[in-house]
């Protein structure tokens, strides 16, 4: 297993992620949890530089890269935008290239605009992870989705997962959607007409007409964060109209004996989930950040291969 | 320097001409035209050109030289350098320059700067005073200082009442009005056309309908108006091909342009979020260009202009969503258009050149180009034959935002000859 190598060296899509690319990095994160200890470090990364280069804030997603990267001995540095030369005006690629005059092997790039990746790859031999790219993806995060649900339900294909809320703004949401179909699992999607992006219809989804519809059909709710611009620009009406017809609450999930919640977090309360269910041991959202480390280990490990020193 | 081509297809709708023939200019005048051979003095070059075509000067009524105000990224001099380097011997520039293209000086500052060069420059004015889409701009002055089109590109006249003035008040002198047509409300940030590639890629879109909703309310303008004349710029939809030609049908005065990358480019393109795809309008679907060659087959769109729209490589080579519209096309215009129009088939060569001479000539009342002995020389000479590969590394644009660099193409511009001069492009 050592010795298997990822399909490209780099992550921007969930696309870019085979089956088999997927498995190899599940069964890499499943050894990581098996064998992480307090204390214990992993040489994966030994004389490797990782710059985590986050253009948009971010805690879960760069805190996870962070110590996952310096578990396995990796040195590791952040860049915040708002304290760099960006806000002199410095253009993006000019911090990039300035970044990577610096002799850098691994990226991790987090940023407002979607493509930020791919632009950068193109302009670049290392290797680049997006850790959350506009509207556009978030890779790694379906992968810690799609790894909790493999160790809770033992296998992903066949499961019926359903995305609720703000799909049109939502990379969560377009990661996931292909990601889950690569793995065999059913993917619903539910939302008012006003977050569903163009085309949606020539997506692998079954749309969902109720919230009461989609718990019924699901095994599975992934419930996305709504962002509260979404009101200001006329999307919807209001966050109680939202938290009405989309939300879910203690009623709502107990009216399904088994169902599990996901959430990519940071949530809402009181817009698309209610805070009393946060606790209930179906909802995983604690087990996703957890999970998130170890796959960003497997992750980093699994691409370090393409690294020559 | 004088000039002689030997067995040449002229083609010139002007003169009912379609024809191999024997062409002599001499001081920037046509000495000869005939089937005999030209009794023709030592000074001048013979160019055997079997594989060649002599053509009414191509005119390209669709350009951003950008000067005064942003010299960086084009001016008078480089563009004019670039429309000749591309086949074009006379250009329409649009008024988005900095200070705008509404008052007389500006006009006299293009006009002076554009002297002596082998290519006519011509002036189009603003529609709204400063480009705000407020007050009309004083029209009639304008059209004193020889401005012959008017239009706020980049922008569009969103205020129904202020377009209903302008119709008003152009139709007094037949005036043109043409429109940047975009119903901004629809289409605020946009990034690329909205559609299934916009969604998939998470880029904020511009819906085909944003384009045509806004034709759809100018024709009815126009018309209430008592049927005004109207030109629409860059069209770029299927559905904008259908309401114009409904309208021509009905008799309105309205003629339209297609830009080559529209009919050639489809949003496919857009996955690699190279910034050289973004323009406005953006680039649509395969069914729209589809049906922008047939409406270039069928009359419905008159004529085809770039939109060359010069930018520096530091403000294209950014995010994708922070990257300004635009591609300059000067110099691939010719090439693609035999290339996707004329070698696939669609359009003849006679068709063509009615498209990239006679139409836009015709809309913006140009004289007439008449291949006759003692007329000024005004002549495009192309090869549709000749295979070549696209470098953006020998166009004479100062910028070189272009999505068809390494293109391989067939058909290309070999001379320009006009105002006693003659350029041998450089492709």
């Amino acid at each position: 297993m050592s010795d298997q190598l990822l399909s490209h060296p780099y992550l921007h899509t969930a696309d870019d992620l085979s089956y088999e690319d997927i498995q190899l990095v599940f069964s890499k994160a499943q050894y990581f949890l098996e064998n992480y200890k307090p204390g214990v470090k992993f040489d994966d990364l030994k004389g490797m530089t990782i710059a985590l280069a986050f253009f948009e804030n971010s805690t879960r997603t760069r805190l996870s890269f962070e110590l996952a990267a310096k578990r396995l001995s990796g040195e590791v540095f952040s860049f915040a935008a708002a304290q760099s030369s960006l806000a002199k005006g410095e253009s993006l690629i000019d911090t990039f290239r300035t970044i990577e005059a610096m002799t850098v092997h691994m990226y991790v790039i987090r940023h407002g605009s979607s493509g930020v990746p791919r632009f950068l790859q193109n302009n670049s031999n290392s290797i680049i992870i997006n850790a959350g790219d506009g509207k556009h993806e978030h890779p790694t995060q379906s992968l810690l989705d799609a790894f909790t649900l493999q160790k809770y339900f033992g296998k992903v294909k066949d499961l019926k997962v359903c995305i609720v809320g703000d799909i049109l703004h939502s990379r969560v949401a377009r990661s996931n959607v292909t990601m889950l179909n690569t793995l065999g699992a059913e993917v619903g999607v539910l939302a008012p007409g006003t977050l569903l992006p163009f085309g949606w219809q020539t997506w692998k989804v079954k749309p969902m007409a109720t919230i009461e519809e989609a718990i019924e059909w699901s095994d599975v709710i992934l419930m996305l964060r709504l962002q509260r611009e979404r009101m200001e620009s006329g999307l919807l009406p209001s966050n109680r109209e939202f938290s009405n017809y989309y939300g879910v609450d203690l009623k709502r999930f107990n009216s399904k004996p088994n169902l599990v919640l996901l959430h990519p977090g940071p949530v809402n309360f009181g817009v698309e989930l209610d805070y009393e269910i946060s606790a209930l041991p179906n909802v995983l959202i604690e087990t996703q950040v957890t999970h998130g480390v170890f796959i960003r280990m497997a992750l980093l490990s699994l691409l370090s291969k393409f690294v020559k020193i | 320097m004088n000039i002689y081509f030997r067995g040449i297809l002229v083609i010139n709708p002007y003169n009912n001409l379609n024809e191999k023939l024997n062409i002599w200019v001499k001081d920037g005048l046509i000495a000869y035209i005939g089937k005999e051979e030209a009794s023709i003095e030592q000074e001048t070059e013979t160019v055997l050109s079997d594989d060649l075509v002599c053509s009414p000067g191509f005119f390209d009524m669709h350009v951003h030289f950008r000067e005064p105000g942003y010299e960086y990224k084009e001016d008078i001099e480089s563009g004019a350098n670039s429309a000749a380097n591309g086949g074009f011997t006379g250009v329409l520039c649009m008024p988005n320059t900095n200070p705008p293209i509404d008052n007389p000086q500006v006009v006299e500052f293009i006009r002076n700067k554009a002297k002596n060069h082998l290519v006519d420059i011509e002036v189009s004015g603003t529609l709204t005073q400063g480009r705000h889409g407020k007050a009309i701009s004083p029209m009639f002055e304008l059209n004193e200082y020889g401005v012959r089109m008017f239009t706020d590109d980049g922008d569009c006249v969103m205020s129904s009442d202020v377009m209903r003035r302008a119709f008003e008040y152009a139709g007094t002198k037949d005036l043109l009005i043409s429109q940047h047509c975009e119903d901004h409300s629809l289409t605020e940030n946009f990034s690329a056309n909205e559609g299934v590639i916009s969604g998939k890629l998470g880029l904020k879109g511009y819906p085909h309908i944003a384009e045509e909703i806004i034709i759809d309310r100018d024709i009815k303008l126009a018309d209430y108006c008592g049927n005004m004349k109207y030109h629409v710029s860059h069209i770029s939809t299927k559905g904008a091909v259908n309401i114009i030609k409904e309208a021509k049908k009905r008799g309105q005065k309205i003629t339209c342009e297609v830009t080559p990358h529209h009919f050639v480019l489809s949003d496919e393109v857009l996955t690699n979020y190279d910034t050289r795809h973004k323009m406005n309008p953006p680039l649509r679907t395969q069914d729209d260009i589809d049906a922008l060659i047939e409406g270039l087959v069928d009359g419905t769109i008159d004529c085809i202009a770039t939109d060359h729209a010069p930018h520096s490589l530091h403000e294209k080579h950014v995010e994708f969503d922070k990257a300004p519209n635009g591609i300059i096309g000067l110099e691939t215009a010719v090439g693609l258009s035999l290339n996707y129009l004329v070698k696939s088939g669609n359009l003849t060569l006679e068709l063509l050149v009615e498209k990239m001479s006679v139409n836009p000539r015709k809309i913006l009342k140009l004289k007439e180009i008449n291949f006759k002995v003692g007329e000024i020389a005004n002549i495009t000479i192309f090869n549709p034959y000749a295979k070549w590969t696209v470098d953006k590394s020998e166009f004479k644009s100062k910028s070189k935002n272009t999505p068809f660099h390494n293109f391989e193409l067939t058909g290309k511009p070999v001379y320009v000859i006009n105002n006693n001069k003659i350029h041998k492009c450089q492709l």
